[in-house]
């Protein structure tokens, strides 16, 4: 029946179609893994500052800094892009500073950061980590401008 | 309902229905929080109301997939579930699961929650949708691999339809990608790239496998259509998501430090991604026109069309607007991208549980086949609001998307986020007044389940005449 | 449905064509991405084409052709209903297929062992892009041919039925047909 050939053919498609994407997929993947190591800046991943920037991701991570603010683009509308913050503040000691600085019950009317509490240690981890992300080689220097 | 197993979807349902009225009040929350900053602040920021909202979504979704796949799988496959206490039992335990997670990021503080549930020991907390507790995870792995075993056993002890086997791939493939979850290396660019295969490879990927699969089950159950030909017309379909959508997750290796040739494999492909959405939108109607019955359950037609136009509309569409990498460099990380995940979010996935929930429903509650007129009526007014309402919603995030690329990406003397933010307040507004009456039609659509039990089904008027 | 109807359009099954409609209209956007991109960086792809052994393309230009031409006499064969003869061809055109990958093959492990990879530069990113993409084609086409002629051999196809037959022959014809067009871009034209 030629009916039912063709529906057996259109699942050959899918699978075959599927293979195919996903092997081609596994090979882009295999050449991003390839080019990383020059865009990825993970030469600032070793050593004692490596553990620092460690650090300051597990501070991003447990405060769910994410949930208001976008990393390189992805995350929460709600408050500014981090990924360039090192560039725009221009030191890690204004990162830390503004950081610490949060008030407590934020300010009346305007959408406030939350008091974290965080000790000396982790406001410099966090602050290494936004630094490190700041200096990760975005394809066409992502973001625009210093605004995020 | 054919087989008594198939109950069992009712309390998936139920659950389902529930947590979709959570995720809304949040998401009115988190709207009134763009609009007066400090709703609510300190004890519910932003961020944690945000993944009340997101987390709840994906939990209902769940409950809405696992409920339509044990409604169908038994009556495709033609025998009874292998294990329906096994789907009760995970019922409870997800829902307890799910509820102590949401409770846990409304008590606590975030970074406390890492530490009681020892995120420590391997840490997956902390990134956009997948904020939930490692063991709250290990727990979703468990329940996922605990539904496969019961359909999986159910369908290889029974026929094995296209549209079974479909669907079985669909929750695989999401149960397979979420293992992703778990790895969450230091180094930024991997741990991004990575997540995605998580995130675009469920929604733009196995997801829509799930979606085609429920879509035929409904088409085939309320139009009469051959199955030889909706099921030869699903393989296209899906074939075509996984064609495109593959190679389409690099349009999101634009900016987060992957290499260049994202840019054109990730445009190429990622442009054509509205293509099975069309292609569903087409099966679904030349199905209906092509009906050999009219099907008494109205509502669920209705659904059903529903979802193929505002799937392609808000994923299609919208997705296709911001994907090619030249605009997307400005509309990355963007309200232009709230704009779209509402669309594509509430036209994919919330209208096909909404769907099956619609086609189902009735005969779990004891009708043989669809619920009274007044009930039927009440539920379309709540597909309209809520549709009509999703629409605004959007347009309302893309006029203040496009406001917000140009003054802060593209104009000559760029403007900071949150001087931005306060110059698209009006936009805002408007969202959250959208936002109100797609709540109102989400009641009306909950009323509908409870007005006109009591009045006879609605039936059907004449036979159609064949073509 | 009765059989095949002499000279049916379009030959084969309806839902082969909206494949190939949408393969070509993923290389047809990637040559029309690789001519506009190559307009805004003329220098750069004069330079890096040179380096490309248009000897090799040659070969598997005859290659391709070839081997579709022994696809049209499988097809015209098994019209005849001779599932030998239309077996053989088959067999011919898939060694010629298989001669096109040994040579690309051989291209590829040159450019690889000089260090050339997609990140090289964007001439290489669109020639690496295109020929991989095209490559994986003709690999795909041929686990289709070989499909094809077990079955032909088996006595599966006769000329009252012969649907997978020109299924394969036309999705064979659109590998090569994209090839004609790639070859000329991307290795010829300055």
């Amino acid at each position: 029946m030629a009916q039912a050939f063709t529906k057996a053919m259109a699942r050959n498609i899918f699978y075959g179609g599927t293979a195919f994407f996903f092997l081609l997929f596994l090979a882009l993947t295999f050449q991003t893994h390839s080019a990383l190591p020059e865009l990825d800046n993970r030469n600032a991943l070793t050593g004692p500052q490596g553990e620092m920037i460690a650090k300051g991701k597990q501070v991003w991570e447990e405060n769910d800094c994410i949930g208001c603010h976008t990393l390189l683009g992805e995350g929460a509308y709600f408050a500014p892009e981090l990924g360039n913050v090192y560039k725009r503040f221009g030191s890690t000691d204004a990162i830390k500073g503004f950081i610490a600085s949060r008030p407590k019950d934020g300010v009346p009317g305007r959408r406030s950061m939350p008091q974290f509490n965080l000790s000396e240690e982790e406001l410099t981890a966090i602050a290494e980590f936004l630094k490190y992300v700041s200096e990760i080689k975005t394809a066409r220097n992502w973001p625009p401008n210093t605004q995020g | 309902m054919k087989y008594k197993s198939q109950k069992v979807a009712k309390l998936y349902f139920i659950a389902a229905i529930g947590l979709f009225v959570g995720q809304i009040l949040f998401g009115l929350i988190i709207g009134a929080q763009y609009i007066w900053g400090d709703f609510l602040f300190p004890e519910i920021p932003f961020n944690v109301a945000r993944m009340v909202h997101t987390n709840l979504l994906i939990v209902w979704l769940l409950f809405g997939f696992m409920g339509a796949a044990y409604y169908l799988v038994p009556e495709e496959a033609e025998t009874d579930l292998v294990m329906p206490w096994l789907a009760n039992l995970m019922f409870w335990i997800f829902l307890t699961a799910g509820a102590a997670t949401i409770l846990g990021y409304l008590l606590v503080p975030y970074a406390q929650l890492a530490e009681l549930t020892k995120n420590e020991l391997l840490p997956t907390m902390g990134r956009e949708f997948l904020e939930q507790p490692t063991i709250t995870k290990i727990g979703i792995v468990i329940v996922a691999l605990s539904f496969l075993a019961n359909i999986g056993l159910t369908i290889l002890k029974g026929r094995k339809t296209v549209i079974n086997l479909v669907l079985l791939m669909g929750m695989t493939g999401l149960a397979v990608f979420f293992l992703f979850a778990f790895y969450n290396p230091v180094n930024v660019v991997l741990d991004k790239y990575y997540w995605w295969w998580v995130v675009h490879l469920w929604v733009e990927g196995v997801w829509e496998l799930i979606l085609g699969s429920i879509l035929a089950f409904i088409l085939i159950k309320t139009t009469g259509v051959d199955r030889e030909v909706i099921e030869k017309w699903l393989y296209v379909i899906i074939a075509m998501v996984l064609i495109t959508g593959i190679i389409g997750t690099g349009h999101h290796y634009y900016w987060i430090g992957t290499p260049a040739f994202w840019q054109w494999w990730g445009s190429i492909f990622s442009a054509m991604e509205p293509i099975p959405f069309f292609m569903m939108t087409v099966f679904a109607f030349n199905m209906v026109n092509k009906r050999r019955r009219n099907h008494p359950n109205k509502a669920a037609v209705l659904w059903a069309l529903g979802t193929a136009v505002m799937a392609f509309l808000g994923a299609g569409v919208w997705g296709f607007l911001h994907t090619l990498s030249p605009v997307n460099y400005y509309t990355h990380g963007t309200q232009i991208t709230a704009a779209h995940g509402h669309m594509a979010f509430y036209g994919a996935y919330v209208m096909i549980v909404l769907a099956m929930i619609s086609y189902a429903m009735p005969m779990l509650r004891g009708r043989e086949a669809a619920n009274s007129t007044k009930s039927q009526v009440l539920e379309m007014w709540g597909f309209w609001l809520m549709t009509i309402s999703i629409v605004f919603i959007t347009l309302f995030l893309t006029g203040a998307g496009i406001l917000q690329v140009y003054l802060q990406r593209f104009a000559d003397n760029p403007m900071p986020f949150m001087v931005v933010q306060e110059k698209i307040q009006l936009f805002y507004a408007l969202r959250e007044i959208a936002g109100f009456i797609f709540l109102s039609g989400l009641l009306i659509y909950i009323v509908s389940f409870f007005v006109g039990s009591k009045e006879p089904e609605a039936t059907i008027e004449g036979e159609v005449v064949p073509t | 449905m009765t059989g095949m109807e002499k000279n049916r359009w379009p030959p084969g099954d309806l839902v082969i064509w909206i494949f190939i409609m949408a393969e070509l209209l993923v290389f047809g956007v990637f040559f029309t991405a690789y001519a506009f991109t190559r307009a805004h960086n003329v220098e750069l792809f004069d330079t890096y084409q040179l380096t490309l052994d248009r000897n090799a393309a040659l070969i598997n230009t005859l290659a391709l052709i070839t081997s579709s031409y022994f696809v049209v006499r499988a097809v015209a064969d098994i019209r005849a209903d001779d599932s030998r003869g239309c077996f053989r061809w088959l067999l011919a055109a898939l060694g010629m297929g298989l001669l096109f990958l040994v040579v690309k093959g051989l291209e590829y492990k040159h450019h690889f062992s000089l260090g050339i990879d997609l990140s090289t530069n964007t001439f290489y990113m669109f020639y690496l892009s295109l020929t991989f993409f095209h490559f994986l084609h003709v690999v795909l086409g041929m686990v289709i041919l070989l499909a094809v002629a077990l079955k032909a051999r088996k006595g599966g196809y006769s000329a009252a039925e012969h649907t997978g037959v020109e299924t394969g022959a036309s999705y064979w014809h659109m590998v090569d047909l994209v090839w004609m067009i790639l070859f000329p871009l991307v290795y010829v034209m300055r």
